[in-house]
């Protein structure tokens, strides 16, 4: 018996936050162990002790407790039971030890609304750090039996949860038979994140598109369920994983739904043309100043050339120019706290609005195809596709820098290409009728 | 899972860009009086091949053009697959070098030639290395952003018509026969029809939507000839290389902030003749891999590519693009009607000697 004892001390001995305390219940010698930093231990005992102690007799306390905890045999599994976060149960005279789950420490956030999405009359709740937690408001707004859930334990050294949600009849077999294909097949692979994840699920890694729709907003998940796609939770990671994505995800938002149908047309409409508009501004620009300035009204050309009188270099240095600043200030005030994100925003407007005007370092003229690009971007739905829209853009500014009005349009082309060609389990990026795809390919 | 919308779409816009610029030229220089009468004679050919083809297909649901062909044995890949691969390699060669020509003449001409045909060679190689379902599905991309323009632009070309030049409506005179030049418009009415060989395993589609297809398309032959005719005369129009751009140049439209609408218009239909030309690619590179079973025909793609671009770098002037459009031309002849009677020939035999024994 003491040499399970000293093992378990030895495998822990590094560890100041491990405990061990000898209790002695109603005559029973036990040990308990586990870890102070997850375990609230004066509750938790004092739970142990309501438990145990009321006239019971020896046989019937240890056949509780058999009944309460699972039993642990082996260091292995009582080292990942103590890293779980239970408190275990040593009893002396039985040789053996017990998982017992504990009044844990409130490490966990409690539910609260969407932080990273924007909601406008629609339920705010957000989903959390807590695989089950998240589960669960996904099952409160959508309550049929049909939602199964699958459980996985990802990682051999690293233990992740992750889950996999799907609606029975709405999701093809064929598309989660494939990902829980994928998902048992590395069971052992250690998933920290979502890069990881990609690489688990055998989809390509090096593109730019994600391949699936994260969202915080049980609305959007749950709808996403209902057209037949398929959710994964992870563990610590406060999102939905919507599986797969589609082009619509751009643009489409199911709390749209709760407006009346025109207005939702309209709306849907607004992102779309926002999002060629902030594809394709920059790059005509430059591809009407300094490639084809002939194909613009006489008047137009000229108010333009006006304007980027003085101005010392080529349009597309210039919009290049402006568009990394413009990129600087997007990423600062997402990373500056709260406290100091406006600052940057005044400066980005001083800088952008005024002085680089009056300095002439760049026309008036690109400073208003500077803003409504950017904009339009931010009409996007979701800041990973903001961002590839962001990057997209580049391609089309350097072409149109060379090619002009052509340079956009094959731009365009090469863009169309790459998302025609994007995959995922066999479902294409553009396709509007999943059932169907996914029944024929998944 | 039914594709018919996309090969439908496809079938629409790749035919635009093969219409609108040389098919106008070809026809007016052809006859100088009613050109209604070889333009018909034209389509009548189109639908009848397609519906010869359409119903030889339908003998294959399974099978692909090249699998037909090897199916058949040595003789019939050598008599037409082959044919029909030198055929589309030269097409992707004119196709890059002529439209380069066009571009630069029109609006780029700062721009160094072999620049352009590497864009347009890149983006075309680019999809057709992605493969069909990709390709199938940019048409449709390129449709919902690019075809309003043009469709746009062809309702505003009618701005300066004068109808009267529509006559004389009947013409005794059938000298057209007779001129190598009414056989170059075929380029525009044999020019994609073939596809729909390569992709029913893939891309399932109803005959029936083509043949809708087929009808869209009927009238935008007659606008690209007509329209030049009652805006500038036959004996103005005749003198342009490209007629129809002409008469898009010549549209004003004040409230528009653009002065030239043509620029829009020609780069959407250069880029559908890009889409055009990625799938032609795609389609040697098919019949390619029959001859030379490489394990990956994205390769092939590439390996085509350089080629047809070091071809067309050897290609010097207009003059030279038109003698190989020549040499094209009995090529084109054979393969298009070659093509869908043989495979429906195949087709009936294939059916006689299943019900025989």
């Amino acid at each position: 018996m003491n040499s399970l004892l000293s093992e378990i001390k030895a495998t822990f001995k590094d560890n100041d936050d491990f405990f061990l305390m000898p209790q002695n219940i109603q005559g029973i010698d036990i040990v308990l162990m586990g870890l102070t930093s997850l375990i609230d231990l004066p509750k938790s005992i004092e739970a142990l002790e309501d438990k145990f102690e009321r006239n019971s007799t020896k046989k019937e306390i240890l056949m509780r407790l058999n009944n309460n905890g699972e039993k642990k045999k082996n260091i292995a599994e009582i080292s990942s039971s103590v890293i779980e976060g239970n408190l275990l149960v040593l009893v002396k005279s039985k040789a053996n030890v017990v998982a017992l789950k504990p009044i844990g420490k409130s490490l966990s956030r409690a539910v609260e609304s969407s932080e990273n999405e924007q909601v406008l009359q629609g339920p705010l709740v957000a989903f959390t750090e807590e695989v089950d937690i998240s589960i669960g408001i996904l099952r409160k707004q959508l309550p049929t039996a049909n939602l199964l859930v699958k459980n996985y334990t990802m990682g051999r050294d690293i233990n992740r949860k992750l889950s996999l949600l799907y609606c029975e009849g709405k999701a093809s077999p064929k598309l989660i038979r494939a990902i829980m294909d994928k998902l048992d097949m590395s069971q052992d692979k250690e998933i920290n994140n979502i890069q990881d994840l990609i690489k688990v699920l055998g989809l390509r890694s090096r593109s730019v598109v994600a391949p699936f729709k994260i969202t915080e907003l049980p609305e959007e998940a749950a709808q996403s369920l209902l057209k037949g796609k398929v959710a994964l939770f992870l563990d610590n990671f406060p999102f939905a994983l919507v599986l797969p994505g589609v082009i619509w995800d751009l643009f489409i938002l199911e709390n749209d739904r709760n407006f009346t149908y025109p207005l939702m047309l309209a709306i849907r409409l607004l992102r779309m043309v926002a999002i060629i508009v902030s594809l394709i501004v920059p790059g005509l620009y430059v591809a009407l100043v300094a490639v084809n300035p002939e194909v613009l009204q006489i008047e137009l050309a000229l108010s333009i050339a006006q304007s980027r009188e003085g101005v010392p270099y080529p349009a597309f240095v210039e919009m290049l120019f402006m568009l990394i600043i413009m990129e600087f200030i997007i990423e600062g005030s997402i990373r500056l706290p709260k406290s100091i994100g406006p600052t940057i925003t005044m400066v980005g407007g001083i800088i952008i609005g005024q002085a680089v005007v009056e300095a002439k370092l760049v026309s008036n003229i690109l400073i208003i195809f500077l803003a409504a690009a950017t904009i339009a971007n931010s009409t996007v739905i979701g800041f990973q596709n903001a961002a590839f829209i962001r990057l997209f853009k580049y391609i089309i500014l350097i072409l149109a820098a060379i090619y002009g009005v052509l340079g956009v349009l094959a731009g365009i082309f090469l863009i169309g290409a790459h998302l025609a060609s994007i995959q995922v389990f066999g479902i294409s990026y553009l396709s509007n009728n999943l059932k169907k795809e996914g029944e024929k390919n998944g | 899972m039914d594709k018919s919308i996309q090969i439908t779409v496809f079938y629409i816009l790749t035919h635009m860009g093969l219409i609108f610029f040389l098919y106008p030229a070809n026809i007016i220089e052809s006859t100088t009086a009613a050109h209604w009468i070889p333009i018909c004679i034209g389509l009548f050919v189109h639908i009848l091949i397609v519906i010869i083809y359409l119903t030889g297909l339908q003998f294959f649901p399974h099978k692909d053009l090249v699998s037909i062909y090897t199916a058949s044995g040595a003789t019939m890949t050598f008599l037409f697959l082959l044919p029909v691969g030198v055929y589309f390699l030269m097409i992707n060669i004119i196709a890059v070098r002529a439209y380069s020509e066009i571009i630069m003449i029109i609006f780029l001409s700062k721009t160094p030639l072999w620049a352009i045909m590497g864009l347009l060679l890149f983006s075309a190689t680019y999809l057709a290395y992605k493969g069909l379902k990709a390709i199938f599905q940019t048409g449709l991309i390129l449709a919902i952003l690019v075809l309003p323009l043009i469709l746009f632009t062809i309702v505003v070309s009618f701005q300066n018509v004068d109808w009267r030049y529509i006559y004389p409506i009947w013409n005794d005179d059938f000298s057209f026969f007779n001129k190598s030049v009414y056989y170059k418009s075929f380029f525009a009415i044999g020019g994609s029809f073939l596809f729909l060989g390569f992709v029913h395993p893939v891309l399932p589609y109803r005959p029936k939507m083509v043949l809708l297809s087929v009808i869209a398309i009927l009238p935008l032959f007659l606008i690209s000839v007509y329209v030049p005719i009652m805006t500038f005369g036959q004996a103005t129009s005749s003198n342009f290389l490209f007629p129809y751009v002409m008469t898009v140049d010549a549209i004003q439209l004040s409230w528009l902030m653009f002065n030239r609408v043509t620029m829009f218009f020609l780069l959407g239909l250069v880029i559908f003749i890009t889409l055009f030309m990625a799938l032609v690619l795609w389609k040697t590179a098919r019949i390619m891999h029959a001859f030379l079973p490489l394990r990956n025909q994205g390769l092939l793609v590439i390996l085509l590519a350089i080629f047809i671009f070091s071809c067309a770098l050897f290609i010097s002037d207009w003059k030279e693009i038109e003698m190989i459009f020549g040499w094209n031309t009995p090529l084109r002849f054979y393969v298009v009607f070659g093509v869908p009677l043989s495979v429906l020939i195949l087709g009936l035999r294939q059916t006689k000697g299943e019900t025989t024994p």
